[in-house]
């Protein structure tokens, strides 16, 4: 299993130096740049002198490849650089972006998770019954509303109507719990149709049926082979969550002002901030790649059959 | 009996007791203002980038001179500045110091402005001025060319005045001016001010202030409906619409600010006569119509009320602009749509998604194809990497600060100069060179007004530009709630020692 481990480890830098050149490339391909957005924020055009002075600092008037191997190169001394944009240090905006989108995806995954599971084992187990229609008809409804509208309205309903929570939330739980439910509404409905699709699809196997003929109790098969043989499907479903939780919902945290990692990322590639972006990237794809990894391991867990290295037996 | 009266008469003791701590109480919570802003920065060193102009609206800093409702450059901190050619004599106000008791002399000006043009690429020029300190009032600032618009310069927000001896923390807590100081700050966050107690101005009514982040503007809305906020400017439509069905608690004031949505027609694509029947197409009302109030229209490139905004515009005449087309040779097709030697007039419209120019972009489409023009949209992201640069548009639409600090020169140098990036559009007129020479150095304000006017007038006559709406500046005060800067056409400009919460 060691083997295994460092052997995905070291996959995984390849894997980041690629993507890192690629979005470098791609941001440069890309019109416009970072010493104009700056000095023109505000919708003040600077002078033609200004703005060649800021490249001059900014060092963007060096060759692409020069820029790239110099980031690189303070990237693996652990210098990620200093923001275009604010002059911040990229490691500490992403290490403070991080720690609230950290909070924030675990939390409504956790909400996510605690809702979900339930629900979707009911949804089969009563099967084409009015409680499994109810729950499906509000699972499309989560699924298919978009993230600012679910923001919105429990904005309006929890802090406008009930006056349970304030609209300019801190980052105390208080704060928390409303940018969590948005996130974690279509989260679970999404959840509770893949739980309810593999639960049905455990149910309708020969070693159920023998189960049940053999006269064992319901529950027991339930909770001791069904959810069991569930978990594997529903770890890559959490695992692939969490990813995209990291990456922040940028809609989410701009509504209830949570510095996460969407908003940092988009303020970013509105300015063109390069050193942001790339740090970014790579710190994504090292979170990818990490929960990957847990995510197979975890399989060899649940499920000895699944062999992680080597091939599956 | 007795115990009656005792009790009585302790009973209206507490009653007493209880009206006054209510008195306290409210008082005490009266005098915070809650605030929602719609930008962050990194810092409130206010020489820094942008950082200057929240630093200013918190109240914190404040510059030599300030603009005032109608956009004129007041001196502020300054008794008086004298012009003689080059040479600016730039008097300090008695009695102004920083909020640690030290006095605000005429070397701790001169040190500021060259910090400035060191930190911060756009005041770079600052330091090529000779800085002469007369005496601990008097600073004798040459120029070297003559720069009428200093005092203009100098009421920038970036340009505010710190006290570089004492300050140890320029992020967080600059020791500046301002009627009041920095208690919390959190970089691209929120930031909380207290009362300056040792205010060269006289009385801070206000005990202190916090400034909230808000991006949104629905959580700004909501925010103030819940009562978690006191006043925000920048309102959109959709809030007017909701704050002004409710006057008995919210009170809006919208005046025309200086952020201009313009066009640019491609002298080197559209003939004359095509170019003015564009200018006569386009209606400015409808524009302005479909953007809910949030723009007014406008003649040139400032606002009617100013001096320098007095220009002739030709009114919207969609038949006087067919009848143009029709006798350059172009015929209504089957389509309904203008043709020449069998090709269909069609028009490039390009435009970036910001500051409403969308918006802009689909009522134009309407507005041609109801006359019969053709239309292509080319939504970029940067305006300025793509079209502006390389001229591939017959129209192209962008939005700037024109009138910068209360003068017509830096809108109109960026926009009309042929060294500007929109000499890309074609238009090239030596006479507006020549006046923009004079704009640059003439120091009598009315005949800089008539400079100006002139050279829109020219811009205007030839159809080269066209200026389409200024944003209006709303702002949203809670009943009770003044002294917002929400008559000053300026985005800087915000808390002030005068800001009341009755």
């Amino acid at each position: 299993m060691k083997k295994y481990i460092l052997k995905r480890l070291l996959q995984m830098i390849p894997i980041m130096l690629g993507l890192s050149l690629l979005v470098f490339c791609l941001m440069y391909i890309s019109p416009g740049d970072p010493a104009t957005k700056k000095l023109n924020a505000m919708g003040i055009e600077a002078s033609p002198e200004a703005i060649e002075k800021t490249k001059e600092e900014m060092g963007l008037n060096r060759p692409i490849i020069v820029q790239y191997m110099s980031w690189l190169g303070n990237m693996l001394k652990g210098d990620l650089g200093e923001s275009y944009h604010n002059g911040m240090k990229v490691g500490e905006l992403l290490k403070k972006a991080s720690g609230y989108t950290f909070t924030l995806a675990l939390s409504s995954l956790f909400i996510a998770l605690l809702v979900s599971v339930p629900l979707g084992i009911l949804t089969a187990v009563k099967k084409n019954r009015f409680i499994d229609y109810f729950i499906r008809f509000f699972s499309f409804f989560g699924n298919s509303m978009p993230n600012f509208l679910i923001s919105v309205i429990l904005m309006y309903l929890f802090s406008i109507k009930i006056k349970l929570f304030p609209v300019i939330a801190d980052s105390s739980v208080k704060g928390l719990f409303l940018p969590a439910m948005a996130l974690a509404i279509p989260l679970a409905s999404r959840f509770v149709r893949q739980i309810r699709a593999q639960v049905l699809e455990e149910l309708d196997k020969p070693y159920v049926q023998g189960a049940y003929a053999r006269g064992v109790k319901n529950n027991i098969v339930l909770y001791n082979n069904v959810l069991h043989n569930c978990l594997s499907p529903i770890i890559t479903l959490v695992g692939l969550s969490i990813g995209t939780l990291m990456g922040g919902s940028v809609v989410v945290e701009t509504i209830f002002r949570w510095s996460g990692l969407g908003k940092l990322v988009m303020d970013s590639i509105t300015y063109r901030d390069y050193p942001v972006i790339q740090a970014f990237v790579i710190y994504m794809a090292l979170i990818y790649c990490v929960i990957n990894l847990i995510t197979d391991i975890s399989y060899h867990k649940l499920d000895p059959r699944v062999k992680t290295y080597g091939g599956t037996k | 009996m007795k115990i009656k009266k005792v009790l009585a008469l302790l009973l209206i003791a507490c009653m007493l007791f209880a009206l006054c701590s209510c008195g306290k109480k409210e008082e005490k919570a009266d005098a915070h203002l809650n605030v929602a802003v719609s930008f962050a920065y990194q810092a409130l060193d206010p020489h820094l980038d942008y950082c200057g102009w929240n630093t200013s609206m918190y109240g914190i800093c404040e510059s030599l001179f300030k603009i005032d409702a109608s956009s004129t450059a007041k001196p502020f901190l300054l008794e008086k500045a004298e012009n003689d050619g080059t040479k600016w004599t730039l008097t300090l106000k008695d009695g102004v110091k920083f909020s640690n008791g030290n006095k605000l002399t005429a070397d701790m000006v001169r040190r500021n402005l060259l910090r400035a043009a060191e930190v911060n690429n756009r005041f770079e020029y600052l330091a090529g001025f000779n800085y002469e300190v007369v005496d601990e009032k008097t600073l004798v600032v040459d120029t070297r060319e003559l720069l009428p618009t200093l005092p203009s310069d100098l009421a920038s927000p970036e340009l505010g005045m710190i006290d570089l001896d004492s300050t140890t923390d320029f992020v967080n807590n600059p020791i500046c001016t301002g009627p009041f100081v920095p208690v919390a700050f959190t970089p691209t966050g929120d930031c909380e001010v207290k009362r300056n107690e040792n205010y060269w101005g006289g009385k801070v009514t206000l005990e202190g202030a916090k400034f909230f982040y808000l991006a949104d503007d629905e959580s700004k809305l909501y925010a103030m409906q819940n009562g978690e906020i006191d006043v925000y400017n920048s309102v959109s439509a959709a809030a007017r619409e909701v704050y002004s069905q409710d006057p008995d608690t919210y009170k809006l004031v919208t005046i025309p600010a200086t952020r201009l949505q313009f066009y640019c027609l491609n002298e080197n694509r559209l003939d004359d006569s095509l170019r003015r029947a564009i200018t006569l197409i386009i209606d400015k009302d409808n524009l302005a119509e479909f953007q809910n109030g949030t723009v007014s229209t406008t003649d040139g490139p400032f606002s009617r009320n100013a001096a320098y905004g007095k220009v002739n515009v030709p009114k919207t005449d969609v038949a006087a602009a067919k009848e143009l087309l029709e006798k350059d040779g172009y015929k209504l097709n089957g389509d309904g749509y203008y043709e020449k030697d069998g090709k269909v007039l069609e028009l490039k419209i390009c435009y970036y998604q910001a500051r409403q120019l969308p918006t802009i972009a689909t009522a134009l489409d309407d507005q041609f194809r109801k006359a019969g023009i053709k239309t292509v949209l080319q939504s970029e992201e940067d305006p300025d990497a793509t079209y502006v640069k390389t001229g591939d548009f017959d129209i192209a639409l962008y939005c700037m600060i024109a009138d910068k600090a209360g003068d017509p020169y830096f809108g109109l140098d960026a926009m009309f100069r042929q060294s500007s990036k929109w000499a890309i559009g074609g238009f090239k007129s030596d006479e507006v060179e020549t006046l923009l020479d004079e704009l640059k150095v003439e120091t009598d304000t009315a005949k800089r007004a008539e400079l100006a006017n002139k050279i829109v007038q020219l811009v205007v006559d030839e159809d080269a530009f066209g200026f389409l709406g200024l944003f209006t500046k709303t702002t949203v005060l809670r009943k009770g709630v003044s002294g917002y800067a929400e008559n000053i056409p300026f985005d800087f400009y915000g808390l002030e020692a005068t800001s009341t919460k009755e």
